[in-house]
């Protein structure tokens, strides 16, 4: 009788442990809108090149759009009531995004002002890029859905340098629409299920 | 017979193994999400963290942030291979109960 309640206070412990470092390692923070948010961003850029053919059309768009993101970040954070601690996975996330971010703002305009920008350029090396970072993350967190993500983009990067202008535009549009729109709002989905079932479990 | 292992008594007790085990899974952690998570109360939860420091198992910075002060703890070296090592005596202790 005795060796049983040994026994069933060890397993006890043990399933402790396990609930534990998984309810440390859950990650609520909500990251979905960001991609519809850059989606959105890309095609304000795209229309507004394709209405007037501004050079600094996507300069200025996505300068804006980074100033705009980083201020709905800085406002979350600051509304939380309790900051949520990072863990290393969150850490190597954020860090090839980043990276990723500053590549992109280096590599597009000195390929602008040195005059060897073109389109099919420009989105091969986007969607590229976009398929590293997908990739990367998709694999750190086992997710099916943002490795699919990657996939597109590279697919994308590839188709992007054949065929004409226009073809590579609708390349990128439907890439943007599936792997930027579609799976950002499948993530929101997912966080706000995710959370309702936070506040149930608290 | 072989002798079975002893478990780590300061380990052992039920807060603190649930706090090292949220430590070891973040880089560091407020008091207040360590007290959401655990649902204990401040004077237990500080006693229990005060114990782990005087081990060595966790670190604790304390500071002001927009003049409210934070305590923030982390899991150090010592107390992730102290859990370590726990975990493989449960696990032994479980195989030798299970025999």
């Amino acid at each position: 009788m005795r060796e049983n309640e040994l026994e069933m206070e060890l397993k006890d412990r043990l399933s402790l442990i396990e609930t534990m470092i998984a309810e440390g390692r859950r990650t609520t923070s909500s990251w979905g809108w960001t991609f519809v948010f850059w989606g959105v961003a890309y095609y304000v850029a795209i229309g507004w090149t394709a209405y007037n053919q501004w050079p600094f059309a996507w300069l200025v768009t996505m300068m804006g759009a980074w100033v705009v993101c980083s201020a709905i970040i800085w406002n979350k954070k600051k509304s939380q009531p309790q900051r949520r601690p990072g863990t290393t996975i969150g850490r190597a996330i954020s860090s090839i995004w980043f990276a990723m971010g500053v590549s992109m703002a280096l590599l597009f305009p000195a390929l602008g002002f040195s005059g060897h920008f073109n389109w099919h350029i420009f989105v091969a090396i986007l969607a590229a890029m976009m398929g590293v970072a997908n990739g990367a993350s998709g694999m750190l967190l086992r997710w099916k859905a943002q490795i699919a993500s990657a996939i597109v983009w590279w697919v994308a990067s590839v188709a992007a340098c054949f065929g004409t202008d226009n073809q590579c535009m609708a390349v990128f549009v439907a890439a943007i629409f599936f792997c930027q729109i579609v799976f950002g709002v499948y993530g929101m989905i997912l966080e706000s299920r995710e959370r309702r079932q936070e506040a149930n479990h608290a | 017979m072989p002798e079975l292992p002893e478990l780590n008594p300061v380990i052992h007790g039920k807060l603190r193994l649930a706090l090292l085990s949220l430590l070891v899974g973040v880089e560091e952690a407020e008091f207040t999400w360590l007290r959401a998570k655990t649902g204990s109360t401040d004077g237990n939860l500080g006693a229990q963290l005060l114990k782990l420091e005087e081990a060595g198992y966790v670190a604790v910075e304390k500071k002001f942030v927009q003049r409210k002060p934070q305590s923030l703890y982390r899991i150090t070296e010592g107390g992730r291979a102290a859990l370590t090592e726990y975990i493989h005596a449960l696990r032994e202790l479980l195989g030798g109960a299970m025999e």
